[in-house]
């Protein structure tokens, strides 16, 4: 007896996998996120030179000199003073001159954050001309 | 007689959106990253309020809280680095220098390694600090 043979369509199967892209992917995302560390940074100018720009002409008379002790108080004509009172000078004197210079004279024992510390108030009092000066021996 | 209608199979759950969600993340964290060469010991840098976004590019000097200095990640002594800087200066003079130095750094340190570089012809230093936000 004659008969149809029925035949069912072959599946297709798609021309490309994505099983690999996605195992690719996963291990990039795992390695990104593992070995990836927040950091936020910033950064103070500590040596800006311009090739061709004027040399700062300084009038020793109205310079301000902060002298940054061993143990990171600041002091102005012997007198310690603390980020208020220093703050209080520094707004005084540039008020009368916008352009007074600063110049900052740390021990050497003093710590960095001192430093940093000192020129964050100088620069929140508004002073634009900041210097760090430090004794160099004789050679 | 009551007919029953055949349970529907359950749709097998689509990668699609997995690979979506993958996609985007991975991106992300290409694109946040920056890939930096930390230093071989612990350096924690000082809290300012005042600093300016750090630019990319240069090189970067970690320094020790006892001194000891690392040039992108890798141990270096002082003779070392100075020859280095010097033929890097050489070539371009412009190049930043960013000095990642621990808080409780000396400044004898730290004051006396920016006049050499000075001297080395370094026409840009900078300090690396933490934003703090306390304040």
């Amino acid at each position: 007896m004659a008969g149809f043979a029925l035949k069912r369509p072959a599946h297709k199967r798609s021309l490309i996998s994505v099983v690999s892209m996605i195992d690719v992917m996963m291990i990039l995302l795992f390695f990104f996120m593992v070995t990836s560390t927040y950091l936020n940074l910033d950064m103070v100018p500590a040596l800006q030179k311009a090739d061709d720009g004027p040399a700062t002409a300084t009038t020793p008379g109205t310079t301000l000199m902060i002298r940054i002790a061993a143990d990171g108080t600041a002091m102005v004509g012997g007198q310690s003073l603390g980020p208020e009172a220093l703050t209080t000078l520094l707004q005084a004197r540039l008020q009368t001159d916008p352009l007074t210079p600063i110049v900052l004279f740390p021990s050497g024992a003093a710590h960095l954050q001192d430093l940093i510390r000192t020129m964050d108030v100088v620069t929140r009092s508004g002073a634009v001309r900041v210097k760090v000066i430090r004794i160099e021996a004789a050679k | 007689m009551k007919l029953r209608r055949p349970a529907r199979p359950a749709e097998r759950e689509t990668v699609v959106a997995l690979i979506d969600v993958t996609f985007f993340l991975l991106i992300f964290f290409m694109l946040v990253g920056r890939l930096d060469a930390t230093a071989p010991f612990m350096v924690k840098p000082p809290l300012g309020t005042t600093g300016k976004d750090l630019p990319a590019g240069g090189i970067t000097l970690s320094v020790s809280p006892t001194g000891a200095l690392a040039l992108d990640g890798t141990d270096i002594g002082h003779d070392a680095l100075a020859r280095l800087l010097t033929a890097r200066l050489a070539k371009n003079p412009a190049t930043l220098i960013r000095i990642n130095a621990d808080q409780a750094t000396e400044l004898r340190l730290i004051l006396s390694l920016i006049t050499e570089f000075e001297d080395l012809g370094a026409k840009d230093v900078a300090l690396i600090v933490t934003p703090d936000a306390l304040r």
